[in-house]
């Protein structure tokens, strides 16, 4: 299980250039700066279509492929092409967008993870094809509005529940599994650490907020982020060879309300559906409580 | 000197991956091309070869993970058939525009039904591949060996595919002479990428993922850059295939076209893959009755020797073009290219097309015989100026 | 033809006011052409857009090079974006700027017309978003459309209490807008942007930047951590914002645990 980083830890050496293209306030760019401080220098990483080309200015050697479904399919390819000339030491990660993971590209994600690639998959999760305006992902939380699940007289906006991702790769069976929060860098880092010594198949889910696609000012992506962890929204945890372990357990959950109400993406819900999501979270949060420190199957 | 066996078309492509000590392999299968794969996977589990085997989920991730490794700096290698090549259309454009050496076999299949033809291909004909056409099972092996060296050519630096009819090669025993390992390793050293993706080496890689985005340059710099090395690559062909003789004492024409019997000829025919094989008998028989038409098979698709059909063309008074393919709304593909290739002849002979050969349909040497026929009447100047036909 | 390029950053609504203008203008029986420049361009960062404005259908589909009028909807973007470039000899910009013209910073045989846009679109609306407000500084100033056109189309984009505020904004700036004046005389200060793929100059985004008090800097690292920038390190325990690389999102005054880091308005 990982250790939390504290900040004071770290070093002062950055691996990335600093200004990017991204909108002001974006949680990708934070996920970014986060895992290549993490990794540091012997890394390479895969990068598909999504907001990335404008945020990761990461110096690591980088290979781009207009292949939207394919990161799954090229992290496999550069992980065993450097295993064949002798460069088993790089880490092979990849930083991909919730689309390119839940959505299209969960293909070939769900088979490197059967085939237990020595791969690192890093997702930063916006909760919608950000990169094209917004468009309804996988990964949109219930009742979201998106450019594609609009409101109006016969739409409530996203009517599906999210693809619980990280669950998934945990029954696949993975060496291990993280979920984590732009809001918590200690947490993330720890994570990130642990993961780059592992060999296999490691998966890494961040919740990143997006001002410009939630609807929020952008000095708060820290706060919706904090909200989401705090009010079980999005809950921190980690399976390592099956053993499940929350990483954040507040006395109690705060209610989802004030975190949904932050964002224009959620301002058309009523009561009623307010208060289906929170009943969805407490019920996921309690089957997540009972698995702590046990076994998820 | 090596060894003969008489084996199937698929199992002389899994030599041809063997002997050239391909380090990864993506494999997906797809009738007729399976057996390719399992030969393969046997070789690996029996230690014959040290690769790495990859059981993907599809021909996507096929494709994809083939780049992957080819950028990482290995030799990658993978093979498909039909429908999964074009479900391979995606990425194969990320393959050569990223200039990765990738080598892959099409077992043709036709993208209507099971059977042959060379629509598969076609539809791919864009993608900025090489694409190498055979019409025996050891054309197969000694192409496959041969385009690991062309594709991995600094001048060139393309994927390379190499291909044979489905059923027709891929299932049909032949004796075929097998290379020794240390001629192919001395004729194929080792791949060393220039461009590996490695820590250390971040300049150079971040300038050319640079070149790949088109970012900061001219946008249309990668195609055209991607069209020289096509044009560069005509000599590279030619010059392996003639290294490639050196070696083994094999060639295939000049490595572009194949000229069959076209010696003191009126008109020739015009065919690729296991067609152009078929032909030769039908050359042969009516060169027996004295009829003066010879075959010129068309060897490398892509890039497309235009150069040699106007010289060719310059010396006969018809063509007869076969093609296993239509472009629909169009026409036959190759009959196109090489009549446009004709334009710059003062004098331009007479051309007719003929499809043949689609999803499967049989070929018989009595019908390359009536085509033959027919090419020499255009050359006397009798019936009409240009024909398409279905045969 | 009249040819017109918009200058603003990605959220302001430039592209918006190229279109309601086509519409305004179509109205008044002109052939227009709204174009957006294509790209991958966020919030914040700068874009631009075109306008076409003829006397029948329009053929040419390239992008616009030599304006007769340049319109900037920011009143920074002129340090990181040469926004009279092509411009026409004695063509007309029309700006963003709370001070007057002579002060902007741009010089050339050009006529300049300036509006607090920002202040307006503050007042009416409550954000920054100043496309509305300039394209009344833009009727007025040029000439081309009338405020009724405006008025009528801006209606039809955003029907309800939007299109009122929107009113407000655009009726505002008809008014304020300052009459143009020459700026030959004035020596040009427009920045021309560095040639780098990866790192450049953001502090052209920033409406608001981070001023840090360093005795309540804890030197806790949270705001240095949080950064999407990376524009914050730390040096000797204190946090240092490099402000080139600083967009002004203000995620840093936000979670700064002491109140050492306050957002102040950019000035110009």
């Amino acid at each position: 299980m990982s250790r939390p980083i504290p900040l004071h830890e770290l070093g002062d050496k950055e691996y990335i250039d600093p200004a990017n293209q991204a909108c002001q306030g974006c949680g990708g760019a934070i996920v970014s700066r986060l895992v290549s401080k993490a990794l540091g220098e012997g890394f390479v990483r895969a990068e598909v279509a999504c907001c990335g080309p404008a945020f990761m200015n990461i110096r690591a050697p980088s290979i781009y492929v207009e292949v939207f479904e394919g990161a799954g399919a090229l992290m496999t390819g550069i992980s065993r092409g450097l295993k064949r000339i002798g460069r088993e030491d790089v880490v092979v990660m990849g930083i991909i967008g919730d689309g390119g993971t839940v959505d299209i590209g969960f293909q070939g994600l769900s088979a490197a993870a059967e085939r237990n690639e020595n791969i690192l998959w890093v997702c930063y999760d916006n909760e919608a094809y950000m990169n094209t305006g917004g468009q309804k992902s996988g990964a949109t939380t219930l009742y979201a509005a998106t450019t594609t699940t609009p409101i109006g007289e016969y739409s409530r906006g996203k009517l599906e529940r999210r693809k619980n991702v990280p669950l998934l790769m945990a029954m696949q069976g993975a060496p291990y599994v993280a979920t984590a929060s732009v809001a918590f860098p200690e947490d993330l880092l720890g994570k990130l650490i642990h993961a780059k010594g592992i060999k296999g198949f490691r998966y890494i889910h961040v919740s990143s907020p997006c001002p410009t696609g939630w609807g929020y000012d952008p000095k708060d992506t820290i706060k919706v982020a904090r909200g989401m962890v705090q009010s079980g929204l999005w809950p921190l945890y980690e399976v390592s060879d099956g053993i499940l372990r929350l990483n954040y357990k507040p006395r109690e959950l705060k209610p989802v309300r004030e975190v949904l109400k932050m964002q224009g993406r959620f301002r058309h819900l009523n009561d009623e559906e307010i208060d289906r999501i929170q009943r969805e979270v407490d019920t996921f949060w309690r089957r997540l409580v009972a698995k702590d420190g046990g076994e998820i199957f | 000197m090596g060894r003969w066996e008489v084996m199937v078309g698929n199992k002389a492509i899994a030599y041809a991956a063997k002997l050239a000590r391909v380090q990864f392999i993506s494999a997906y299968p797809i009738t007729p091309q399976t057996s390719v794969v399992e030969y393969l996977a046997e070789m690996v589990a029996s230690g014959e070869l040290d690769a790495e085997f990859v059981n993907v989920e599809g021909e996507l991730t096929a494709q994809t993970a083939a780049l992957g490794a080819s950028a990482a700096g290995a030799r990658a290698f993978t093979a498909t058939s039909g429908p999964g090549l074009l479900y391979m259309h995606h990425p194969m454009h990320a393959t050569s525009g990223g200039r990765f050496p990738v080598v892959m076999a099409v077992i043709h299949r036709s993208v209507k039904g099971m059977q042959p033809d060379h629509s598969d291909m076609m539809a791919q004909r864009d993608t900025g591949w090489i694409m190498l056409e055979c019409e025996n099972s050891q054309e197969l092996l000694d192409t496959g060996i041969m385009a690991f060296k062309i594709a991995e050519d600094e001048r060139v630096r393309l994927p390379t595919i190499f291909a044979g009819d489905g059923y027709i090669l891929s299932y049909t025993a032949e004796p075929v002479e097998i290379p020794s390992q240390e001629d192919v390793d001395a004729f194929l050293p080792p791949y060393r990428s220039s461009y590996p993706l490695l820590p250390g080496l971040a300049e150079e890689a971040r300038r050319v993922q640079m070149e790949q985005w088109g970012i900061g340059q001219d946008p249309q710099l990668r195609w055209r850059r991607q069209q020289e090395a096509m044009e560069a690559a005509k000599m590279v062909i030619m010059e392996v295939n003639e290294e490639f003789y050196k070696w083994f004492g094999r060639r295939y024409g000049n490595g572009l076209v194949e000229e069959y019997r076209c010696d003191d000829v009126e008109a020739f025919i015009v065919a690729m893959g296991t067609i152009a094989s078929t032909a030769r008998t039908a050359i042969d028989r009516l060169q027996a009755k004295g009829r003066r038409i010879g075959l010129v098979k068309l060897k490398s698709f892509r890039p497309f020797p235009s150069e040699e059909f106007r010289r060719l063309g310059a010396m006969v008074r018809a063509i007869g073009v076969i093609d296993r393919n239509i472009s629909l709304g169009s026409g036959g593909i190759t009959f196109q290219e090489i009549r446009s290739s004709l334009y710059d002849l003062e004098e331009r002979p007479r051309i007719l097309g003929f499809h043949a050969g689609l999803s499967g349909k049989e070929v018989r040497v009595g019908d390359i015989e009536m085509i033959c026929e027919k090419t020499l009447r255009a050359a006397k100047g009798e019936g009409p100026p240009s024909l398409v036909e279905w045969i | 033809m009249i040819e017109v390029r918009f200058h603003g950053r990605g959220g302001q609504g430039a592209v918006t006011a190229v279109r309601i203008l086509a519409s305004a203008l179509y109205l008044e029986g002109k052939y227009t052409q709204a174009i957006p420049m294509y790209g991958t361009e966020r919030r914040g960062a700068p874009v631009v857009a075109f306008l076409r404005i003829g006397e029948s259908r329009i053929n040419e589909r390239d992008l616009v090079h030599n304006p007769d009028i340049v319109v900037v909807l920011d009143p920074l973007l002129s340090r990181t974006v040469p926004v009279t470039e092509g411009l026409k000899e004695g063509g007309l910009i029309v700006m963003n700027f709370p001070k007057p013209g002579t002060e902007a910073g741009i010089g050339g045989r050009f006529m300049l017309a300036t509006v607090d846009a920002t202040g307006i679109a503050l007042e009416a609306l409550g954000r920054p978003i100043t496309n509305t407000a300039m394209l009344g500084a833009f009727a007025k100033a040029s000439g081309l459309v009338s405020l009724e056109s405006l008025e009528k189309t801006l209606l039809e984009h955003w029907p309800g209490r939007l299109g009122e505020m929107n009113l407000r904004a655009l009726r505002t700036a008809y008014e304020r807008v300052t009459p143009p004046v020459d700026v030959s005389g004035i020596q040009a200060q427009e920045k021309r942007p560095r040639e780098e793929i990866f790192s450049k100059d953001v502090s052209s985004w920033r409406i608001f930047k981070p001023q840090l008090d360093e005795d309540r800097c804890v030197g806790c690292r949270r705001c240095y951590i949080y950064c999407p920038e990376v524009a914050i390190s730390m040096i000797q325990g204190k946090a240092r914002v490099d402000y080139s690389s600083c967009k002004g999102c203000g995620i840093c005054g936000e979670e700064c645990p002491t109140g050492a880091i306050s957002m102040v308005q950019e000035a110009l």
